[in-house]
């Protein structure tokens, strides 16, 4: 079995769009459809820019992409050597409030939720934060149906 | 991006969107809004539809300006939820304005403008004359 395909990248604002294509051009290979690759682009995007902003501050740091499929579903990780963040303790976003009581961010957590079907945290052996994105490759009842 | 400004009159400017709005220039669309509201302008219509992908970055950068054209200030975005504050008691708040309007969004866009509820803040018209005239 080939190994997850990989992107590293220093943490810059300017290399997300990179991070994007790497996922757009992978994900297809790997048997999502097209609604799947859009959530895994956004996804992946919307932890990368938490991680260059919240967890390094800024301060630039390491960050690896890797996708993978692994039975019928695409797992995207991030790996960071930032400070240990679990988004699972971030508040939830309301979409619901007004415009003068929403918060400025802190919308990526609540998108990264709604696009993907799983959303896992976990701190590596030596320190850091991964993050795992998974999302079905493709509507149920699909997998072996052609080019619904 | 590519940001183009028409000044349609003076007190009304269009930006149409072109490319990719994320974290990497969400602030200069927030710097031009603010510049445009300095010069005059007091409704913006934002054009969408040539914006191909949005990350809540560019839902950071509305909501700014959607505050700006309301004659505030717009939050830091860096601060994140320490910023989030009851902002005084706006005989506004709830309501939706109509300061700045979105464009004719692509599926993709409107996606997000869905999911994160700013379709309910911002109001949506489908070309550029209807919200000019709106």
């Amino acid at each position: 079995m080939a190994p997850p395909a990989m992107l590293r990248i220093e943490a810059d604002v300017a290399r997300l769009r990179d991070v994007r294509r790497f996922v757009r051009e992978v994900a297809p290979g790997l048997g999502a459809d097209e609604a799947a690759v859009l959530d895994l682009v956004q996804a992946v995007d919307e932890w990368v820019t938490n991680v260059i902003v919240h967890g390094y501050r800024g301060a630039g740091g390491p960050i690896e992409v890797e996708l993978e499929r692994v039975g019928d579903e695409i797992v995207a990780r991030v790996r960071d050597v930032a400070p240990a963040f679990d988004p699972a303790t971030a508040p939830v976003f309301d979409p619901n409030l007004p415009l003068e009581r929403r918060p400025a961010g802190k919308m990526g957590i609540h998108l990264i939720r709604e696009l993907c079907d799983r959303f896992e945290h976990r701190v590596p052996a030596g320190g850091g934060n991964e993050i795992a994105m998974t999302r079905s490759a493709r509507p149920a009842g699909t997998e072996t149906g052609g080019n619904a | 991006m590519n940001t183009t400004v028409d000044r349609v009159a003076p007190d009304v400017a269009v930006v149409a969107l072109d490319g990719e709005l994320d974290a990497s220039n969400y602030r200069e669309l927030i710097e031009t809004g603010q510049q445009l509201y300095a010069d005059g302008a007091r409704r913006l219509v934002l054009d969408l539809s040539r914006l191909t992908y949005m990350s809540s970055s560019g839902i950071v950068a509305f909501h700014s300006l959607a505050l700006v054209f309301r004659g505030q200030q717009p939050p830091d975005p860096e601060a994140g939820w320490s910023a989030f504050h009851a902002v005084s008691s706006d005989t506004h708040e709830g309501a939706r304005g109509e300061e700045v309007r979105l464009v004719a969004p692509t599926p993709a866009i409107d996606r997000v403008l869905d999911r994160t509820g700013l379709k309910r803040i911002l109001p949506i018209y489908p070309d550029r004359e209807s919200a000019l005239v709106g």
